[in-house]
């Protein structure tokens, strides 16, 4: 998980960093509860850049859910949407950061869209009502995903304060976002959010 | 000599069965299609072995609320394939399938028929807004027990009194309609049916009292009455076939049923419920069976706290049947029903455990069942629950306490009380 995390985080770095300090975002819930699935975004003062579309995405459908629940991208890249499940799915997403829809025969049969704006897209299966995932097209080069552990870091943060966001799709906050700062000397920082409970699994219907 | 057959009766079902090859065979499905692949199929099947003490089933024409029966105060042991269903989903396009659900039922009684068989209409949604259709044989959308292509119970073996009802004799022919929208983080929905084909619901509620089952009445298929008194035979037949048009004609007073939703921003739904047939109450057909004009009113909670589930149900209700008296213009039934329970449950890993408290009432005051004929009830269940891929298995202790005056038409003692233990192995492929 840690892992992951770090190689996110790494895999948006511009090529020339000068002096960079490690900074380690921490995520609980209300009970002191590591937080997964956050995305933590780092905007230093006077940084900028943006992040590179490289890297391979997907968001497959297996055993009528989408794996995984939110995945990070950079503005630009290319997500590919594989059906891994014996039955179709009707993928669709109506936010203004990426409205599309993908009709996916079933057994491996995928098609990719590309994210050209920085935003949450939150994806549903129009046939099976229990589908949801977030893809968080992010333009910052400094953007992880809390694993388990609730913890993002970020190896190659630029030495200077700056403003750290953590979003999550429960978090209870406009926007589902919460900021604070960051100073150059403080280079680990804990969040505790809010989380509201996550939606009631409804019978498949009648 | 040629004689003209006249096909002026036809039946608007019927005319359905004859015109849906048509439909099938249209070149417009040929995209997206899915009608007979292994995809569309699927097969679950239940075997049971249970124990059972006290009176005979309401199943063997007793006044028992279990599917199995006693032996006065010893235990009987019955094996049994409780049920097999093979369930057929095709796919005519993204938004357009079917569901047909074929059931085998055994124990006291076999039989085989189809349980569901409805056509859904599913388009692409709007950003905040959702319509969909169903049209066909189906479960009205009551229950918070079941789910599944089978109509299977999900915690426990037996469901509620109320479930079990819903299942037995609320089984209309309809056409649905939902709509859903968001009202900030708030979700909303709204259902409103028609329906035809409904019109002795109530019938076995009246005569037998409520039961506890999973013996859903299949299409077409009777469920028998509990025996009358000499004096009261010849005003109704001694089985009741719950997908019925009584009156004259097909869906000349069709009834409604009506829902709302309201899901707010935290784990807790709730669902109201309306239905009303618009029977006629005078009517008959040459079986003795009547029309029942019957409404009732589901309230339904459904709560996830921390990984506990709640579930609780409360339904109140009323059925007319027969003519009325002069003067007091009672109708010869004339019953109000009400019923509450609540179930929690809670999975631990690959464990399940439930209980449920239920209490059961009727009130009769007719000129033919008057007050005498009262039902009051309770009942408790526990159940442990445990899957194994395919497999789940279930242990259910279930304890019915009823005063049924009505059982003393077979010399038994009004007041009853069953218990059953029953264990459960579940197939689904």
């Amino acid at each position: 998980m840690l892992a992951r995390a770090l190689i996110g985080s790494l895999s948006f770095l511009l090529a020339a960093q000068t002096s960079a300090a490690p900074l380690t975002v921490r995520v609980l819930d209300s009970n002191g509860r590591p937080v997964r699935d956050a995305v933590v975004t780092l905007r230093p003062n006077g940084a900028s850049g943006r992040p590179s579309a490289t890297g391979t995405f997907s968001v497959s459908q297996k055993d009528m859910q989408f794996h995984p629940f939110v995945l990070v991208v950079p503005v630009g890249a290319k997500v590919s949407f594989p059906n891994l499940d014996p039955t179709r799915h009707h993928v669709y997403s109506f936010s203004p950061a990426k409205k599309f829809e993908l009709k996916l025969f079933a057994k491996d049969q995928s098609r990719s869209v590309v994210f050209d704006k920085p935003g949450v897209v939150a994806l549903g299966c129009n046939i099976h009502d229990g589908m949801t995932a977030f893809i968080m097209v992010t333009d910052s080069p400094w953007t992880a995903k809390t694993g388990a552990n609730g913890i993002a870091q970020f190896a190659n943060a630029p030495n200077s304060p700056g403003r750290v966001s953590v979003w999550h799709p429960y978090l209870r906050a406009k926007a589902n976002v919460v900021e604070q700062n960051v100073s150059a000397a403080s280079r680990s920082t804990t969040f505790t959010v809010a989380l509201r409970s996550p939606p009631m699994a409804m019978s498949d219907g009648y | 000599m040629f004689r003209a057959r006249s096909f002026s009766v036809l039946s608007p079902i019927a005319r359905l069965l004859a015109t849906a090859p048509l439909a099938f065979a249209s070149p417009a499905l040929a995209e997206g299609a899915d009608i007979l692949s292994p995809e569309t199929l699927s097969v679950t099947g239940t075997v049971s072995l249970a124990a059972t003490d006290s009176e005979e089933s309401w199943v063997d024409r007793g006044f028992g609320k279990l599917s199995t029966s006693g032996d006065g105060n010893d235990f009987r042991l019955t094996p049994l394939l409780s049920e097999a269903n093979l369930i057929w989903r095709p796919r005519f396009s993204w938004a357009l399938s079917a569901n047909v659900a074929g059931t085998f039922q055994g124990g006291e009684r076999n039989e085989a028929g189809i349980s569901e068989a409805f056509l859904s209409y599913k388009p692409m949604r709007g950003a905040n807004t959702r319509l969909s259709a169903r049209a066909g044989l189906m479960w009205p959308p009551v229950s918070l027990e079941h789910e599944g292509a089978d109509w299977h119970v999900r915690d426990t073996i037996t469901p509620s009194a109320i479930n079990s009802w819903i299942g037995e004799e609320v089984r209309p022919l309809t056409l649905e309609g939902t709509f859903g929208t968001n009202v900030g983080d708030h979700k909303l929905t709204a259902t409103a049916a028609l329906f035809a084909a409904n019109d002795t619901a109530g019938t076995l509620l009246a005569f037998r009292g409520w039961a506890l089952h999973n013996r859903r009445t299949l299409a077409f298929n009777e469920q028998p009455l509990p025996p009358f008194e000499p004096e009261d035979e010849g005003y109704q037949a001694p089985f009741t076939h719950p997908l019925l048009d009584v009156g004259p004609g097909f869906a000349e007073r069709p009834g409604y049923y009506a829902k709302i939703v309201w899901q707010p921003p935290i784990p807790v739904r709730f669902e109201l419920f309306r239905y009303d047939n618009r029977a006629n109450p005078h009517d008959v057909n040459e079986d003795m069976e009547w029309g029942w004009r019957t409404h009732f009113n589901n309230l339904g909670v459904a709560a996830d706290i921390e990984g506990t589930q709640i579930k609780a149900q409360a339904m109140t209700g009323r059925t007319r049947m027969g003519y009325e008296e002069v003067p007091s213009g009672r109708h010869w039934i004339d019953m109000r029903f009400r019923s509450a329970f609540v179930l929690v449950s809670r999975s631990i890993g690959k464990f399940g455990i439930a209980g449920r408290l239920e209490a059961f009432e009727t009130r009769h005051r007719g000129s033919w069942w008057d007050e005498e004929y009262d039902e009051d009830g309770w009942a408790a269940t526990l159940v442990g629950k445990r899957e194994w891929g395919p497999f789940t298995g279930l242990v259910e202790l279930i304890h019915v306490s009823s005063d049924n005056p009505a059982r003393e038409h077979v010399q038994l003692e009004s007041r009853q009380k069953q218990t059953r233990l029953q264990a459960d192995l579940r197939l689904s492929w």
